[in-house]
């Protein structure tokens, strides 16, 4: 009898330790932004004739993928506008400024996923842009989703391009100047699960 | 990029707008007194700067979003609705200088509202250091307030008030060769509708003898509020170096220096004009230093390669002087 009842428990907690080990494989993966291997650039119009480039240095993020119910998955990015590296200090620090970013008013620039759907080859990702003190949302086209198992840590990358106007980020008209109003971004962005 | 024509006609249109309510205001009452011609004073600085504003395209956000906002939003405002109340015959002295001290307080608090100083991020000051500095420069503005005050009641004439205003035309020129535009810019009209403002209301207390004894305290209170604000943004959300917006700041206090015995009662024209010589000469100075860091540091955003000096290194190209000149 006492035998009997300990086999039952044992089966017991062995099948909750298996159920609960098979829903984590269903559940979706979290992944911390990797700085090391991502980047966040940007380039605009100067005078319509050419392009400047620039990125930002400090970038943090996260994101959560679903692969079996993508609506569940999340993406949080968030940049540091005070990083803004164009390669010309006195250029970075024009642009740290109140007539472009006013970084010490609005010193990052955010991100947030509010839904996510699955589309061929990668995912599209609805959220909330905040740049410069103005929210709008936006729709990000993420490419890839590869995974790679690097070292024991599992790794996942995306990248998207996204068309911005400053106008409509509470940038004043009046210092748009010679730089274009639209500014072309480029993310490129390589996760490792947490 | 900076339009010296809009600025010119902005300030025009700023000092005639505020001159003609002064002069409109007094000359249609026929027993004008020092209450209406300070009411009047008050109009014509708030609309002038509402037209000369307007004028240079200056859009400002509601509610406000940014230092610029803050100031010509809430600041600027207040301080017309303080010194309009202390106008008045009836308003005890020291309730219009607890209002004034209280604003004074107040204002880099203001100012620096959702900014990253006054945050829990890295880059934010400790409860110390932000109450310090707010302390600090409340001070400061209300000791300039007081000093400058003080003087013009003790030995008025219109050199105070254009004394107060070299140093905003200064602040607003140095704020922009610092790289804030937006911010040098708000700096003209101000220092229009007090230039405007000042030169009426002392056409009119010559003409009249009731407004004889006028005093000039509001013009005084807006512009050393105006100017505090204007060097207060540039110096915490642009890139004005600490030293010259003090040196600006208290330029103004030099005024003081007439009021030594030996220059005391000379003429007035010979007081008036050795103001504003001792107010110019630091300021000049400032805006040659400023000048100095401009061509050095913005001058080749501009395109402007002569500014600088060219250096063969590439490794220059991350440097402050960028080797090829790239412009903006």
């Amino acid at each position: 009898m006492r035998r009997a009842f300990s086999v039952w428990v044992m089966t017991l907690v062995i099948g909750t330790v298996v159920c609960a080990g098979s829903q984590s494989g269903f559940a979706a993966d979290e992944y911390a932004y990797d700085l090391v291997h991502s980047s966040v650039s940007f380039k605009a119009r100067h005078l319509d004739i050419s392009w400047i480039h620039g990125r930002f240095n400090e970038v943090e993020g996260k994101f959560s993928l679903d692969r079996e119910n993508p609506a569940k998955s999340t993406f949080q990015l968030t940049i540091k506008a005070d990083s803004i590296d164009t390669a010309n200090k006195a250029r970075d620090e024009h642009l740290r400024q109140p007539d472009y970013f006013d970084t010490k008013q609005f010193p990052t620039i955010e991100f947030k996923s509010t839904s996510t759907k699955a589309i061929e080859g990668g995912y599209e990702v609805t959220g909330n842009f905040t740049m410069h003190g103005t929210t709008k949302k936006i729709v990000l086209v993420l490419k890839g989703g590869k995974e790679h198992t690097f070292k024991e840590v599992k790794r996942v990358a995306f990248s998207t391009e996204l068309a911005l106007k400053r106008s409509d980020f509470g940038f004043d008209k009046n210092a748009i100047g010679p730089i274009g109003d639209e500014a072309l971004i480029i993310i490129d962005c390589e996760g490792m699960r947490k | 990029m900076p339009e010296p024509l809009l600025y010119l006609k902005a300030m025009g249109t700023a000092a005639i707008v505020s001159a003609i309510i002064v002069l409109a205001m007094v000359l249609a009452r026929r027993h004008a007194s020092t209450t209406w011609l300070n009411l009047s004073c008050i109009l014509g600085i708030g609309l002038g700067l509402v037209v000369g504003h307007s004028v240079v395209s200056l859009r400002l956000a509601w509610p406000p979003v940014n230092g610029l906002d803050r100031f010509l939003t809430i600041t600027v405002p207040l301080a017309l609705s303080i010194e309009l109340i202390a106008g008045f015959q009836n308003v005890p002295r020291w309730v219009a200088w607890l209002l004034r001290m209280s604003l004074a307080a107040t204002i880099p608090r203001i100012l620096l509202h959702g900014s990253v100083y006054l945050s829990d991020s890295p880059e934010g000051w400790t409860p110390w250091q932000a109450g310090m500095s707010l302390a600090v420069c409340g001070a400061l503005l209300a000791g300039v307030w007081s000093l400058l005050s003080w003087l013009s009641q003790r030995s008025p004439g219109a050199s105070i008030l254009l004394a107060l205003s070299l140093p905003i035309l200064c602040a607003g020129l140095t704020v922009m060769m610092a790289g804030y535009i937006k911010g040098g810019v708000a700096a003209f009209p101000l220092l229009a509708t007090l230039v405007g403002t000042t030169v009426a209301a002392r056409l009119m207390s010559k003409r009249s003898a009731a407004l004889s004894n006028f005093r000039t305290p509001a013009i005084v209170g807006i512009g050393v509020v105006g100017l505090f604000g204007l060097l207060f943004v540039g110096r915490f959300f642009g890139r004005l170096s600490t030293d010259y917006a003090l040196a600006m700041l208290l330029s103004p206090l030099l005024c003081w220096v007439t009021e030594m015995p030996q220059l005391r009662h000379r003429k007035p024209w010979f007081v008036g004009s050795l103001r504003l010589v001792l107010v110019a000469i630091p300021l000049l100075v400032v805006l040659a230093a400023a000048k100095r860091d401009f061509d050095r540091k913005m001058a080749p955003l501009l395109g402007n390669t002569q500014a600088f000096p060219q250096s063969n290194s590439l490794m220059d190209s991350r440097s402050s002087t960028n080797a090829i000149g790239r412009p903006l």
